[in-house]
């Protein structure tokens, strides 16, 4: 199994802890960003947490689109005081709508061939989404998607893995 | 609350994505309320009953969680 072949893997097996941890049954392009983001020695972990995004902000700010997004009908998360719901450890997320179109983005930024997928790569194709749950969680936070968009370009054309 | 009132999103975003969240939080909700009314010694058929499914689909969506959980269930009826 080639380098790019184990990130992928990596990243839709913690994309899945996160949806399960979220109690979703599929792996949005929010859970890869996550995932990403959790991932330790790659150029998209430097390019994030060099923007101020580490797993942390960016679960902070999915949490304030989640409650941004809710109030704009009316409703408060708060308003239903129940427990947190056990989770399903039997639960096995499967890659969702968003998630199969960041895979899809990210092979059109290599070129449309897999064998030149970089993790950078993977990284645009979650940030290069204009609608839905990423590009409104990172507006909220007052993250310049443009610009990181950019420095990710930038990496590639680097070389950076 | 008379209709004039209810709060409608100007930006077709903000109302898709009210959509996108109302439905996870209407999962998590599901998740909750089940698992409360099972604690609460509920039987499947009456959570069915309540949500307004088959007894067989509450019982598929939330059986090996709860068990996983440790909750008590009543037998089927």
């Amino acid at each position: 199994m080639s380098a790019i072949d184990h990130y992928i893997n990596t990243i839709m097996e913690q994309g899945a802890a996160e949806a399960g941890e979220d109690g979703s049954a599929a792996i949005e392009a929010h859970h890869l960003l996550l995932a990403i983001a959790a991932h330790e020695g790659t150029a998209p972990h430097r390019l994030l947490t060099g923007a101020g995004l580490g797993r942390r902000e960016i679960r902070d700010a999915l949490d304030r689109e989640f409650e941004h997004s809710l109030a704009a009908v009316g409703v408060s998360p708060s308003s239903f005081p129940l427990p947190a719901p056990a989770p399903d450890p039997g639960r096995r997320p499967k890659p969702g709508a968003s998630a199969g179109l960041a895979l899809e983005r990210a092979l059109t930024a290599c070129g449309g061939k897999k064998r030149d997928l970089r993790p950078a790569h993977l990284l645009l194709g979650v940030l290069t989404a204009g609608i839905g749950t990423v590009p409104r969680a990172l507006a909220l936070a007052g993250a310049d998607r443009a610009a990181l968009i950019a420095r990710t370009q930038e990496s590639l054309a680097g070389g950076d893995w | 609350m008379p209709a004039e009132e209810l709060p409608v999103p100007p930006d077709p975003a903000d109302a898709l994505a009210a959509v996108v969240a109302l439905r996870r939080l209407a999962e998590r909700l599901e998740d909750a309320a089940v698992e409360q009314a099972m604690r609460a010694g509920w039987s499947w058929p009456d959570v069915a009953e309540a949500l307004g499914v088959t007894r067989q689909a509450v019982h598929k969506k939330h059986a090996k969680r709860l068990i996983a959980a440790g909750v008590t269930l009543r037998r089927r009826r």
